[in-house]
């Protein structure tokens, strides 16, 4: 038995722009996704703003009824059985808020604990448990207003195991996080897919998911569009490089001459500050690098590295783009 | 069954607790009060029918109704704005059963205003607020309390539902002050208003507390009230807790359980 199925989902948004002249507008969030994720497997969902992971994330944990298509979390359907879908599944949404600020650390998770129905008995222990877990031990009596971002997120993942869930929904769970807090956040998924959870995440973090999960699922536009290791999907950009330039001052006609050039396979720039960094990837490696900064007219190069296409690459070819 | 009524208490302790630190619930049950109470105290008190429990009795429904009125018309949403209705929503438990432990947190926070109106007649003024039928004013006010509960309860899924009935909500905190009698008889009031008082619970709690504390009604008299308010309070909780599904399947199906 799969740990998650979705069959064809789809899921459309009602909203109205306009004051006095109202206009009903339709957004799409799902567009006939299917799924399956196995029992203990760690699968990523990976998509830009707007691709629909959280909506998925969010039918799969009861919070929204797809708009037609089924979708099922062990073995129950997600509309028809809701109640035992909940007892079943933790969930972690990236971000501060989903807290009782004025409480304690220990409060919250006494609280949830009572809601969960975790046995009386159980929940002083098994609160203990999770502080130790999570690194919260030290500050677990103090009011949750005083916590960092990182604490907050890590009281969430708490929240989210009182119950020992079969399955566990992380969306963007390292979102916003200081690099030593994400890296701790991590260490604790992986401990939890070790000990057999089935977990779900979502992330921004191509590397993240790289680095954790055992497949990959990418969606686009509501559509999924690649699934399988991130072995499998680098092996999509096997016969691409990434020369990446440091440049000051590139304008819009120098980019679109890039991107006209029959040897380059996509463009994508970052802002960084005053510079830009163009990642270009291209069949042709090496023998790129001059033609580039020729195309690249009048503006200032800088540092250019020449590199092995990674899952990132991978992620935005299939998409086209980066957030 | 216990674990329900360790749900309601942990509910209503962690409301209590989140209102003890909200200002604006603070000014509901404690300084608006405060507030009406002094000024009645000194508008009536040279009158030769002036009664001082009246004022006291009355000033406390104030506060209670208040602080009900703001609490039950807003907890939902303020769970929202919070961003816990959504944790709250996808636990395996009823939202109906961890709201009805929300409002009793907020009903044992509104008896504030009844300890500060006591403070203010006695303290403050100087008065004996010797209550003519302590048994009947304690069952009294357990009546009141469930029915104003209920009443709370309505509101809360009311006020999601329907946002202009939410904003409408708002705006009945002082009309029901006189429709309910706290501080004046609804007689002093037009005729045609009367039958509204009458399907009003804040109406029955204020005649029943009234009646208790200076000693008016009679058994019969006290059990009537109690009769209306058992009556107002079960029809209010009926329909909540039927709203109280609706909210949870539009909601799943709008997508409004989070702000976005």
């Amino acid at each position: 038995m799969s740990a998650i199925e979705l069959r064809d989902v789809r899921r459309v948004f009602h909203t109205t722009t306009g004051t006095l002249r109202r206009k009903a507008k339709e957004v799409v969030a799902l567009d006939g996704l299917s799924l399956e994720v196995a029992e203990g497997e760690l699968f990523g969902l990976l998509g830009p703003n707007g691709a629909g992971k959280t909506t998925t994330i969010k039918i799969l944990t009861t919070l929204l009824i797809p708009t037609s298509g089924t979708a099922s979390v062990v073995g129950l359907d997600v509309v028809r059985d809701a109640a035992e879908v909940r007892r079943r599944i933790g969930f972690v949404f990236g971000g501060e808020r989903g807290l009782y600020y004025r409480l304690s650390g220990r409060d919250n998770l006494r609280y949830f604990a009572e809601l969960y129905a975790v046995p009386p008995r159980e929940i002083g222990p098994r609160v203990e448990e999770l502080v130790e877990l999570v690194g919260l031990k030290d500050r677990v009596d103090e009011r949750v207003e005083g916590y960092s971002r990182g604490m907050k997120q890590r009281l969430h993942l708490a929240r989210t195991l009182l119950h020992r869930p079969r399955v566990i929904f992380l969306d963007e769970p390292t979102i916003g996080l200081d690099p030593i807090g994400a890296r701790e956040l991590r260490r604790i998924v992986s401990e939890l897919h070790q000990g057999g959870a089935t977990i779900i995440l979502t992330t921004h973090y191509l590397f993240e998911a790289d680095q954790l999960c055992q497949r990959i699922g990418v969606i686009d536009k509501g559509r999924l569009v690649a699934l399988g290791t991130p072995s499998d999907l680098k092996a999509n950009v096997s016969d691409l490089s990434v020369v990446e330039l440091e440049v000051f001052g590139v304008d819009a006609t120098s980019l679109d001459r890039l991107r006209g050039l029959d040897f380059v396979d996509s463009v994508v720039v970052e802002q960084r500050e005053l510079r830009q960094l163009l990642r270009v990837q291209t069949r042709i490696a090496d023998r790129a690098v001059a033609p580039l900064i020729a195309a690249l007219g009048a503006a200032d190069v800088g540092r250019v590295t020449v590199r092995e296409a990674t899952l990132e690459d991978a992620y935005v070819r299939l998409v086209g783009r980066l957030e | 069954m216990r674990h329900a009524l360790r749900i309601v208490w942990m509910a209503a302790e962690v409301q209590a607790r989140e209102l003890a630190v909200s200002g604006f619930m603070l000014f509901a049950a404690v300084f608006q009060p405060f507030f009406i109470g002094v000024t009645a105290m000194f508008m009536l008190r040279h009158r030769p029918d002036f009664d001082p429990v009246y004022v006291i009795v009355g000033t406390a429904l104030t506060g209670l109704w208040s602080t009900l009125l703001f609490s039950g018309s807003g907890v939902i949403n303020h769970e929202r704005w919070m961003g816990t209705l959504e944790l709250l929503a996808a636990s395996p438990t009823s939202l109906f059963l961890i709201f009805s432990g929300k409002l009793i947190g907020t009903l044992v926070f509104s008896l504030l205003s009844l300890v500060l109106s006591y403070a203010i007649g006695a303290l403050l003024f100087g008065y004996d607020v010797t209550i003519a039928d302590p048994l009947g004013f304690v069952v009294s006010m357990l009546f009141a309390l469930v029915s104003l509960w209920a009443l709370g309860m309505l509101f809360a899924p009311l006020g999601i539902l329907w946002r202009t009935v939410g904003r409408f909500l708002t705006g009945i905190e002082y009309p029901v002050y006189a429709l309910a009698g706290f501080l004046f008889p609804i007689l002093l009031l037009p005729v045609w208003s009367i039958p509204i008082s009458y399907a009003l619970s804040p109406y029955w709690a204020a005649e029943a507390l009234h009646g208790a504390s200076r000693g008016e009604l009679d058994l019969a008299g006290l059990a009537r009230t109690w009769l209306f308010l058992a009556i107002t309070g079960a029809v209010a909780i009926v329909a909540a807790y039927r709203l109280f599904g609706v909210v949870l399947v539009r909601a799943r199906r709008a997508g409004t359980l989070a702000l976005s």
